[in-house]
Protein backbone atom coordinates (compact mmCIF):
# COMPACT_ATOMS: atom_id res chain seq x y z
CA UNK A 1 0.00 0.00 0.00
CA UNK A 2 1.05 3.63 -0.54
CA UNK A 3 2.49 4.59 2.80
CA UNK A 4 4.78 7.63 2.48
CA UNK A 5 4.73 10.76 0.33
CA UNK A 6 7.95 12.70 -0.17
CA UNK A 7 7.32 16.35 0.69
CA UNK A 8 11.00 17.26 0.42
CA UNK A 9 14.02 15.13 -0.51
CA UNK A 10 16.45 17.26 1.50
CA UNK A 11 20.15 16.69 0.81
CA UNK A 12 19.67 13.17 -0.48
CA UNK A 13 17.13 10.37 -0.36
CA UNK A 14 17.28 6.93 -1.95
CA UNK A 15 16.03 3.37 -1.62
CA UNK A 16 18.75 0.95 -0.51
CA UNK A 17 19.12 -2.67 0.56
CA UNK A 18 22.20 -4.86 1.14
CA UNK A 19 23.38 -4.41 -2.46
CA UNK A 20 24.11 -6.84 -5.29
CA UNK A 21 26.46 -9.75 -5.61
CA UNK A 22 27.74 -11.77 -8.53
CA UNK A 23 28.23 -8.90 -11.00
CA UNK A 24 31.57 -7.40 -9.94
CA UNK A 25 33.36 -9.24 -12.75
CA UNK A 26 31.37 -7.07 -15.19
CA UNK A 27 32.32 -3.91 -13.30
CA UNK A 28 29.07 -3.58 -11.34
CA UNK A 29 29.85 -2.37 -7.79
CA UNK A 30 28.16 -4.13 -4.85
CA UNK A 31 26.42 -0.89 -3.77
CA UNK A 32 23.92 -1.08 -0.93
CA UNK A 33 23.27 0.99 2.20
CA UNK A 34 26.29 3.06 3.21
CA UNK A 35 25.81 1.84 6.81
CA UNK A 36 24.46 -1.66 6.46
CA UNK A 37 24.33 -2.42 10.14
CA UNK A 38 22.05 0.56 10.84
CA UNK A 39 19.81 -0.34 7.89
CA UNK A 40 19.61 -3.86 9.28
CA UNK A 41 18.77 -2.51 12.75
CA UNK A 42 15.84 -0.53 11.31
CA UNK A 43 14.52 -3.69 9.67
CA UNK A 44 15.07 -5.73 12.81
CA UNK A 45 12.90 -3.33 14.83
CA UNK A 46 9.94 -4.21 12.60
CA UNK A 47 10.72 -7.90 12.21
CA UNK A 48 11.59 -7.40 8.53
CA UNK A 49 14.13 -9.45 6.60
CA UNK A 50 17.57 -7.88 7.24
CA UNK A 51 17.91 -7.07 3.53
CA UNK A 52 14.45 -5.48 3.06
CA UNK A 53 14.62 -2.17 1.12
CA UNK A 54 14.81 0.91 3.39
CA UNK A 55 14.82 4.64 2.79
CA UNK A 56 18.31 6.12 3.20
CA UNK A 57 18.25 9.77 4.32
CA UNK A 58 21.42 11.84 3.92
CA UNK A 59 21.91 14.70 6.38
CA UNK A 60 19.16 17.22 6.88
CA UNK A 61 16.14 18.54 5.00
CA UNK A 62 13.98 15.52 4.21
CA UNK A 63 10.26 15.78 4.96
CA UNK A 64 7.90 12.81 4.66
CA UNK A 65 4.11 12.51 5.07
CA UNK A 66 2.67 9.25 6.41
CA UNK A 67 -0.36 8.25 4.28
CA UNK A 68 -1.78 5.33 6.33
CA UNK A 69 -1.73 4.28 9.99
CA UNK A 70 1.37 2.12 10.24
CA UNK A 71 4.70 1.54 11.99
CA UNK A 72 7.98 3.27 11.17
CA UNK A 73 11.48 2.37 12.40
CA UNK A 74 14.48 4.72 12.41
CA UNK A 75 18.16 3.87 12.86
CA UNK A 76 21.56 5.39 12.11
CA UNK A 77 22.23 9.13 12.06
CA UNK A 78 20.33 11.45 14.41
CA UNK A 79 18.77 13.98 12.03
CA UNK A 80 16.61 15.74 14.61
CA UNK A 81 13.41 13.83 13.89
CA UNK A 82 10.81 13.80 16.68
CA UNK A 83 10.99 10.00 16.58
CA UNK A 84 14.35 9.03 18.09
CA UNK A 85 16.80 6.85 16.20
CA UNK A 86 16.93 3.16 17.13
CA UNK A 87 13.17 3.07 17.76
CA UNK A 88 10.05 1.82 15.99
CA UNK A 89 6.78 3.65 16.61
CA UNK A 90 3.16 3.39 15.60
CA UNK A 91 2.35 6.47 13.49
CA UNK A 92 -1.01 7.75 12.28
CA UNK A 93 -2.01 8.85 8.79
CA UNK A 94 -1.20 12.51 8.23
CA UNK A 95 1.87 12.58 10.49
CA UNK A 96 4.77 14.52 8.95
CA UNK A 97 8.27 13.24 9.75
CA UNK A 98 10.87 15.99 9.48
CA UNK A 99 14.65 15.66 9.56
CA UNK A 100 15.68 19.28 10.18
CA UNK A 101 19.18 19.10 11.68
CA UNK A 102 22.21 16.89 11.50
CA UNK A 103 23.00 15.99 15.15
CA UNK A 104 25.26 12.99 14.64
CA UNK A 105 26.18 10.72 11.76
CA UNK A 106 25.35 11.19 8.08
CA UNK A 107 22.87 8.53 7.01
CA UNK A 108 19.55 7.71 8.70
CA UNK A 109 17.54 4.62 7.76
CA UNK A 110 13.76 4.47 7.75
CA UNK A 111 12.05 1.10 7.54
CA UNK A 112 8.36 0.29 7.02
CA UNK A 113 6.57 -3.04 7.56
CA UNK A 114 7.84 -5.65 5.10
CA UNK A 115 10.19 -3.08 3.51
CA UNK A 116 9.57 -0.71 0.60
CA UNK A 117 8.30 -2.10 -2.63
CA UNK A 118 10.94 -1.13 -5.21
CA UNK A 119 12.29 -2.01 -8.64
CA UNK A 120 15.43 -4.11 -8.63
CA UNK A 121 18.53 -4.03 -10.80
CA UNK A 122 20.88 -7.00 -10.74
CA UNK A 123 18.72 -8.41 -7.96
CA UNK A 124 19.00 -5.40 -5.64
CA UNK A 125 16.75 -2.42 -4.95
CA UNK A 126 19.78 -0.22 -4.24
CA UNK A 127 19.78 2.83 -6.45
CA UNK A 128 23.15 3.62 -8.08
CA UNK A 129 22.67 6.78 -10.12
CA UNK A 130 26.27 6.99 -11.31
CA UNK A 131 25.87 3.67 -13.08
CA UNK A 132 22.34 4.18 -14.40
CA UNK A 133 20.65 1.83 -11.92
CA UNK A 134 17.44 3.52 -10.84
CA UNK A 135 16.11 7.07 -10.89
CA UNK A 136 16.32 9.79 -8.23
CA UNK A 137 13.38 10.13 -5.83
CA UNK A 138 11.48 13.37 -6.48
CA UNK A 139 9.25 15.54 -4.35
CA UNK A 140 5.65 14.30 -4.59
CA UNK A 141 6.64 10.68 -5.13
CA UNK A 142 4.63 8.13 -3.13
CA UNK A 143 6.40 5.07 -1.77
CA UNK A 144 4.72 1.71 -1.24
CA UNK A 145 5.29 -0.75 1.59
CA UNK A 146 5.16 -4.50 1.13
CA UNK A 147 3.01 -5.08 4.27
CA UNK A 148 0.49 -3.00 6.22
CA UNK A 149 1.67 -3.99 9.69
CA UNK A 150 4.83 -5.45 11.24
CA UNK A 151 5.06 -9.22 11.25
CA UNK A 152 5.85 -9.07 15.00
CA UNK A 153 3.15 -9.27 17.58
CA UNK A 154 2.82 -5.68 18.82
CA UNK A 155 -0.60 -5.78 20.49
CA UNK A 156 -0.96 -2.90 22.95
CA UNK A 157 2.64 -1.82 22.31
CA UNK A 158 3.22 1.62 20.81
CA UNK A 159 6.99 1.64 20.64
CA UNK A 160 10.00 -0.65 20.36
CA UNK A 161 13.59 0.32 21.20
CA UNK A 162 16.71 -1.41 19.95
CA UNK A 163 18.83 -2.96 22.72
CA UNK A 164 21.20 -0.29 24.05
CA UNK A 165 24.33 -2.27 23.25
CA UNK A 166 23.30 -2.37 19.58
CA UNK A 167 22.76 1.39 19.30
CA UNK A 168 25.71 3.41 18.01
CA UNK A 169 26.73 6.88 19.06
CA UNK A 170 28.37 8.40 15.99
CA UNK A 171 29.54 11.48 17.88
CA UNK A 172 31.96 9.27 19.82
CA UNK A 173 35.57 9.44 18.53
CA UNK A 174 36.48 6.19 16.86
CA UNK A 175 39.60 4.17 16.28
CA UNK A 176 39.03 1.74 13.43
CA UNK A 177 40.70 -1.64 12.90
CA UNK A 178 42.75 -2.31 9.79
CA UNK A 179 43.90 -5.44 8.04
CA UNK A 180 47.02 -5.22 5.83
CA UNK A 181 46.09 -4.46 2.20
CA UNK A 182 47.30 -6.43 -0.83
CA UNK A 183 50.23 -4.01 -1.42
CA UNK A 184 51.13 -3.55 2.29
CA UNK A 185 54.65 -4.82 1.51
CA UNK A 186 55.21 -2.16 -1.18
CA UNK A 187 54.78 0.71 1.30
CA UNK A 188 57.61 2.01 3.46
CA UNK A 189 57.67 1.16 7.15
CA UNK A 190 57.25 4.88 7.78
CA UNK A 191 54.04 5.05 5.68
CA UNK A 192 52.62 2.02 7.49
CA UNK A 193 53.40 3.62 10.85
CA UNK A 194 52.01 7.01 9.83
CA UNK A 195 48.68 5.45 8.89
CA UNK A 196 48.14 4.31 12.48
CA UNK A 197 49.97 7.06 14.39
CA UNK A 198 48.41 10.11 12.70
CA UNK A 199 44.96 11.58 13.18
CA UNK A 200 43.10 11.78 9.87
CA UNK A 201 40.34 14.15 8.82
CA UNK A 202 37.41 13.01 6.66
CA UNK A 203 37.48 15.26 3.58
CA UNK A 204 34.46 17.10 2.17
CA UNK A 205 35.35 15.49 -1.16
CA UNK A 206 33.83 12.19 -0.01
CA UNK A 207 30.84 10.44 -1.56
CA UNK A 208 29.20 7.04 -2.06
CA UNK A 209 32.20 5.85 -4.12
CA UNK A 210 34.95 6.81 -1.69
CA UNK A 211 35.83 8.66 1.51
CA UNK A 212 38.98 10.76 1.22
CA UNK A 213 41.23 11.25 4.24
CA UNK A 214 43.49 14.22 4.91
CA UNK A 215 46.64 13.90 6.97
CA UNK A 216 50.39 13.45 6.55
CA UNK A 217 51.51 12.78 3.00
CA UNK A 218 52.29 9.06 2.75
CA UNK A 219 55.17 7.90 0.53
CA UNK A 220 53.49 6.25 -2.46
CA UNK A 221 54.79 3.17 -4.26
CA UNK A 222 54.53 2.74 -8.04
CA UNK A 223 51.08 2.24 -9.55
CA UNK A 224 50.17 -1.40 -9.98
CA UNK A 225 48.48 -3.28 -12.82
CA UNK A 226 44.69 -2.95 -12.48
CA UNK A 227 43.29 -5.44 -10.02
CA UNK A 228 40.09 -6.00 -8.00
CA UNK A 229 39.26 -3.50 -5.25
CA UNK A 230 37.04 -4.28 -2.25
CA UNK A 231 35.05 -1.68 -0.29
CA UNK A 232 37.03 -0.58 2.75
CA UNK A 233 40.36 -0.59 0.88
CA UNK A 234 42.80 2.27 1.50
CA UNK A 235 43.99 3.20 -1.99
CA UNK A 236 46.83 5.70 -1.97
CA UNK A 237 47.07 7.85 -5.13
CA UNK A 238 49.96 10.15 -6.09
CA UNK A 239 49.16 12.85 -3.53
CA UNK A 240 49.73 10.42 -0.63
CA UNK A 241 46.23 10.97 0.81
CA UNK A 242 44.28 7.70 1.21
CA UNK A 243 40.90 7.14 -0.40
CA UNK A 244 38.74 4.54 1.36
CA UNK A 245 36.66 2.76 -1.29
CA UNK A 246 32.94 2.68 -0.47
CA UNK A 247 30.18 0.36 -1.74
CA UNK A 248 29.46 2.31 -4.96
CA UNK A 249 33.17 2.64 -5.78
CA UNK A 250 34.87 1.03 -8.78
CA UNK A 251 35.44 -2.73 -8.68
CA UNK A 252 39.02 -2.49 -10.03
CA UNK A 253 41.80 0.05 -9.65
CA UNK A 254 45.48 0.72 -10.21
CA UNK A 255 46.50 2.43 -6.97
CA UNK A 256 48.40 0.45 -4.34
CA UNK A 257 46.25 -0.56 -1.36
CA UNK A 258 47.91 -0.15 2.01
CA UNK A 259 45.13 -1.45 4.25
CA UNK A 260 41.54 -2.71 4.42
CA UNK A 261 38.98 -1.77 7.07
CA UNK A 262 37.01 -4.45 8.83
CA UNK A 263 33.53 -4.60 7.28
CA UNK A 264 31.76 -3.59 10.50
CA UNK A 265 34.06 -0.57 10.86
CA UNK A 266 33.34 0.55 7.28
CA UNK A 267 29.68 1.05 8.28
CA UNK A 268 30.80 3.33 11.08
CA UNK A 269 33.31 5.27 8.95
CA UNK A 270 30.48 5.95 6.47
CA UNK A 271 28.71 7.83 9.28
CA UNK A 272 31.68 10.20 9.86
CA UNK A 273 30.92 13.69 8.61
CA UNK A 274 33.47 15.78 6.69
CA UNK A 275 35.83 17.29 9.25
CA UNK A 276 35.56 14.32 11.64
CA UNK A 277 38.91 13.20 13.08
CA UNK A 278 39.50 9.46 12.86
CA UNK A 279 42.38 7.19 13.75
CA UNK A 280 43.32 3.61 12.97
CA UNK A 281 45.11 0.64 14.46
CA UNK A 282 46.34 -2.58 12.92
CA UNK A 283 44.16 -5.54 13.86
CA UNK A 284 45.86 -7.99 16.16
CA UNK A 285 46.61 -10.80 13.71
CA UNK A 286 50.15 -11.82 14.35
CA UNK B 1 58.45 -32.84 -12.38
CA UNK B 2 57.79 -30.70 -15.47
CA UNK B 3 55.07 -33.15 -16.46
CA UNK B 4 53.48 -32.80 -13.04
CA UNK B 5 53.32 -29.00 -13.25
CA UNK B 6 51.60 -29.29 -16.60
CA UNK B 7 48.92 -31.55 -15.15
CA UNK B 8 48.41 -29.39 -12.07
CA UNK B 9 48.89 -25.82 -13.34
CA UNK B 10 47.66 -24.29 -10.07
CA UNK B 11 50.45 -25.70 -7.91
CA UNK B 12 52.50 -22.50 -8.18
CA UNK B 13 49.59 -20.10 -7.74
CA UNK B 14 50.18 -17.74 -4.82
CA UNK B 15 47.31 -17.05 -2.38
CA UNK B 16 47.00 -13.85 -0.34
CA UNK B 17 44.10 -12.93 1.94
CA UNK B 18 42.29 -9.69 0.98
CA UNK B 19 39.83 -8.23 3.47
CA UNK B 20 37.77 -10.51 5.69
CA UNK B 21 36.15 -12.55 2.94
CA UNK B 22 38.53 -12.58 0.00
CA UNK B 23 41.63 -14.26 -1.40
CA UNK B 24 43.75 -12.93 -4.25
CA UNK B 25 45.29 -15.58 -6.48
CA UNK B 26 48.56 -14.38 -8.02
CA UNK B 27 51.10 -15.84 -10.41
CA UNK B 28 48.41 -17.17 -12.72
CA UNK B 29 49.38 -18.40 -16.15
CA UNK B 30 46.67 -18.71 -18.81
CA UNK B 31 46.19 -22.44 -18.15
CA UNK B 32 45.68 -21.88 -14.42
CA UNK B 33 43.33 -18.96 -15.01
CA UNK B 34 41.15 -20.95 -17.40
CA UNK B 35 41.16 -24.00 -15.16
CA UNK B 36 40.16 -22.04 -12.05
CA UNK B 37 37.38 -20.11 -13.85
CA UNK B 38 35.97 -23.39 -15.14
CA UNK B 39 36.14 -25.09 -11.75
CA UNK B 40 34.45 -22.10 -10.07
CA UNK B 41 31.54 -22.46 -12.47
CA UNK B 42 31.23 -26.24 -12.10
CA UNK B 43 32.40 -27.24 -8.60
CA UNK B 44 33.18 -24.13 -6.52
CA UNK B 45 34.66 -24.37 -3.02
CA UNK B 46 32.23 -24.20 -0.08
CA UNK B 47 30.56 -20.80 0.58
CA UNK B 48 32.05 -19.29 -2.59
CA UNK B 49 30.31 -16.04 -3.65
CA UNK B 50 31.94 -14.55 -6.75
CA UNK B 51 35.23 -13.93 -8.54
CA UNK B 52 36.74 -10.80 -10.09
CA UNK B 53 39.58 -10.96 -12.61
CA UNK B 54 42.47 -8.48 -12.41
CA UNK B 55 45.17 -7.85 -15.02
CA UNK B 56 47.51 -10.36 -13.37
CA UNK B 57 45.38 -12.00 -10.72
CA UNK B 58 41.95 -13.21 -9.66
CA UNK B 59 39.95 -12.33 -6.55
CA UNK B 60 37.76 -14.99 -4.95
CA UNK B 61 35.07 -13.79 -2.56
CA UNK B 62 33.33 -15.99 -0.03
CA UNK B 63 30.26 -15.68 2.18
CA UNK B 64 32.33 -17.51 4.81
CA UNK B 65 35.99 -17.74 3.81
CA UNK B 66 37.73 -21.12 3.99
CA UNK B 67 41.11 -21.56 5.71
CA UNK B 68 44.01 -20.79 3.45
CA UNK B 69 45.02 -24.44 3.60
CA UNK B 70 41.56 -25.60 2.46
CA UNK B 71 41.69 -23.24 -0.53
CA UNK B 72 45.23 -24.43 -1.28
CA UNK B 73 43.99 -28.02 -1.27
CA UNK B 74 41.08 -27.13 -3.59
CA UNK B 75 43.48 -25.48 -6.05
CA UNK B 76 46.00 -28.31 -5.93
CA UNK B 77 43.30 -30.84 -6.80
CA UNK B 78 42.42 -29.09 -10.07
CA UNK B 79 43.82 -31.10 -12.94
CA UNK B 80 44.99 -29.45 -16.12
CA UNK B 81 43.98 -32.15 -18.60
CA UNK B 82 40.81 -30.48 -19.77
CA UNK B 83 42.48 -27.11 -20.36
CA UNK B 84 44.26 -28.48 -23.43
CA UNK B 85 40.93 -28.34 -25.25
CA UNK B 86 40.64 -24.57 -25.25
CA UNK B 87 37.38 -23.43 -26.79
CA UNK B 88 37.89 -21.06 -29.71
CA UNK B 89 36.19 -17.86 -28.60
CA UNK B 90 34.28 -15.90 -31.21
CA UNK B 91 36.02 -12.65 -32.21
CA UNK B 92 33.68 -9.66 -32.21
CA UNK B 93 34.23 -6.94 -34.82
CA UNK B 94 33.77 -3.47 -33.34
CA UNK B 95 33.10 -0.68 -35.89
CA UNK B 96 34.89 2.59 -35.04
CA UNK B 97 34.64 6.08 -36.50
CA UNK B 98 38.16 7.43 -35.92
CA UNK B 99 37.38 11.10 -35.23
CA UNK B 100 38.46 11.26 -31.58
CA UNK B 101 39.93 14.45 -30.07
CA UNK B 102 43.24 12.84 -29.01
CA UNK B 103 44.19 11.13 -32.28
CA UNK B 104 46.40 14.01 -33.35
CA UNK B 105 48.14 14.35 -29.98
CA UNK B 106 48.80 10.60 -29.82
CA UNK B 107 50.25 10.71 -33.36
CA UNK B 108 52.54 13.57 -32.30
CA UNK B 109 53.56 11.90 -29.04
CA UNK B 110 54.45 8.62 -30.78
CA UNK B 111 56.01 10.10 -33.93
CA UNK B 112 53.47 8.31 -36.12
CA UNK B 113 50.95 9.66 -38.61
CA UNK B 114 47.25 9.53 -37.68
CA UNK B 115 46.73 6.90 -40.38
CA UNK B 116 49.51 4.79 -38.84
CA UNK B 117 48.00 5.10 -35.37
CA UNK B 118 44.67 3.87 -36.75
CA UNK B 119 46.36 1.03 -38.62
CA UNK B 120 48.24 -0.04 -35.48
CA UNK B 121 45.05 0.17 -33.37
CA UNK B 122 42.96 -1.90 -35.83
CA UNK B 123 45.63 -4.57 -36.43
CA UNK B 124 45.60 -6.77 -33.30
CA UNK B 125 43.07 -9.21 -31.91
CA UNK B 126 42.34 -7.94 -28.39
CA UNK B 127 41.27 -9.98 -25.37
CA UNK B 128 39.05 -8.65 -22.59
CA UNK B 129 41.40 -9.16 -19.64
CA UNK B 130 39.13 -7.66 -17.02
CA UNK B 131 36.12 -5.38 -16.70
CA UNK B 132 35.68 -2.53 -14.27
CA UNK B 133 36.03 1.22 -13.79
CA UNK B 134 32.33 1.24 -14.76
CA UNK B 135 29.84 -1.54 -15.61
CA UNK B 136 30.74 -3.08 -18.98
CA UNK B 137 34.06 -1.22 -19.41
CA UNK B 138 36.61 -3.68 -20.91
CA UNK B 139 40.34 -3.50 -20.23
CA UNK B 140 41.73 -4.97 -23.46
CA UNK B 141 45.06 -6.80 -23.69
CA UNK B 142 46.90 -6.77 -26.99
CA UNK B 143 47.60 -3.07 -27.52
CA UNK B 144 50.72 -2.52 -29.65
CA UNK B 145 53.54 -1.30 -27.33
CA UNK B 146 54.08 1.69 -29.65
CA UNK B 147 50.75 3.01 -28.31
CA UNK B 148 51.47 2.48 -24.59
CA UNK B 149 51.07 6.00 -23.18
CA UNK B 150 50.53 7.40 -19.69
CA UNK B 151 47.03 8.59 -18.98
CA UNK B 152 46.26 12.26 -19.64
CA UNK B 153 47.47 14.54 -16.85
CA UNK B 154 44.12 16.33 -16.65
CA UNK B 155 41.19 13.93 -17.07
CA UNK B 156 38.04 14.99 -18.94
CA UNK B 157 34.94 15.65 -16.83
CA UNK B 158 32.63 13.79 -19.16
CA UNK B 159 33.23 11.12 -21.77
CA UNK B 160 30.30 9.67 -23.71
CA UNK B 161 29.59 5.92 -23.79
CA UNK B 162 31.02 4.33 -26.94
CA UNK B 163 34.25 6.38 -26.81
CA UNK B 164 37.12 4.18 -28.02
CA UNK B 165 40.27 4.91 -26.03
CA UNK B 166 43.73 3.81 -24.89
CA UNK B 167 45.37 4.14 -21.46
CA UNK B 168 48.65 2.63 -20.24
CA UNK B 169 49.08 -0.81 -21.78
CA UNK B 170 45.35 -1.28 -22.37
CA UNK B 171 42.80 -0.37 -25.00
CA UNK B 172 39.22 0.19 -23.85
CA UNK B 173 35.75 1.45 -24.66
CA UNK B 174 33.80 3.75 -22.31
CA UNK B 175 30.54 2.06 -21.31
CA UNK B 176 28.70 4.77 -19.34
CA UNK B 177 28.98 8.56 -19.36
CA UNK B 178 31.79 9.32 -16.90
CA UNK B 179 34.93 11.34 -16.26
CA UNK B 180 38.07 9.72 -17.61
CA UNK B 181 41.77 10.15 -18.39
CA UNK B 182 42.29 7.86 -21.37
CA UNK B 183 43.21 9.11 -24.87
CA UNK B 184 40.17 9.17 -27.17
CA UNK B 185 40.57 7.75 -30.68
CA UNK B 186 36.97 7.62 -31.89
CA UNK B 187 33.53 6.20 -31.21
CA UNK B 188 31.57 3.03 -31.78
CA UNK B 189 27.81 2.47 -31.87
CA UNK B 190 28.26 -0.87 -30.10
CA UNK B 191 26.26 -0.60 -26.84
CA UNK B 192 28.43 -2.10 -24.09
CA UNK B 193 25.97 -1.89 -21.19
CA UNK B 194 22.16 -1.77 -21.18
CA UNK B 195 21.05 -0.99 -17.60
CA UNK B 196 17.36 -1.43 -18.48
CA UNK B 197 18.07 -5.11 -19.26
CA UNK B 198 19.47 -5.50 -15.73
CA UNK B 199 16.04 -4.92 -14.16
CA UNK B 200 14.79 -7.58 -11.77
CA UNK B 201 17.08 -10.51 -11.08
CA UNK B 202 18.65 -11.20 -14.47
CA UNK B 203 20.43 -14.44 -15.25
CA UNK B 204 22.16 -13.97 -18.61
CA UNK B 205 25.00 -11.41 -18.69
CA UNK B 206 25.03 -11.56 -22.50
CA UNK B 207 21.66 -9.80 -22.61
CA UNK B 208 23.10 -6.88 -20.60
CA UNK B 209 26.76 -6.62 -21.60
CA UNK B 210 28.25 -6.78 -25.10
CA UNK B 211 31.45 -8.28 -23.68
CA UNK B 212 32.65 -10.61 -20.93
CA UNK B 213 36.13 -11.31 -19.51
CA UNK B 214 38.00 -13.61 -21.91
CA UNK B 215 36.20 -12.38 -25.06
CA UNK B 216 38.14 -11.52 -28.23
CA UNK B 217 37.54 -8.44 -30.37
CA UNK B 218 38.98 -6.46 -33.27
CA UNK B 219 38.44 -2.80 -34.17
CA UNK B 220 37.38 -1.99 -37.75
CA UNK B 221 37.50 1.52 -39.21
CA UNK B 222 34.18 2.75 -40.68
CA UNK B 223 33.07 6.12 -42.09
CA UNK B 224 31.15 8.46 -39.78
Amino acid sequence: MEIIEILSTGVGLSIQDRGRSGWRRFGVPPGGSMDRSSAQAANQLLGNRPDAPVLEILMQGAKLRILEDTWVALAGADLGCEQAPWTACAVTAGTVLEFPINRSGLWAYLAVPGGFYADRWFGSASVDLRNGLGVPLQQGRRLTSVAGAPSLSLDRVGRRVLALDQQRDFSKPMQFELLPGPQFDLFTTEARDQLVSARWTVSARSDRTGFRLQGPELAVPESIRSEPVLPGSFQVPGNGQPIVTMGDGPTVGGYAKLAVLREADLDWLAQCRPGTKVSFKWADLF
Amino acid sequence: MVEKLKDFPCMNVRIRPYGERGYLLDALNDDARLLIERALALEPPTAYEESVPGADNLLLLFVRPPDLSALRAWLDRLEGGASKRKPRTHCLEVPVVYDGPDLKAVAQATGLSEAEVIAIHTAPEYRVRLMGFAPGFPYLDGLDPRLHLDRKTSPRDRIEPGAVAIGGSHAGIYSVASPGGWHLFGRTDLVLFQPEKAKGTPGDPRAIFALAPGDLLKFKQVEG
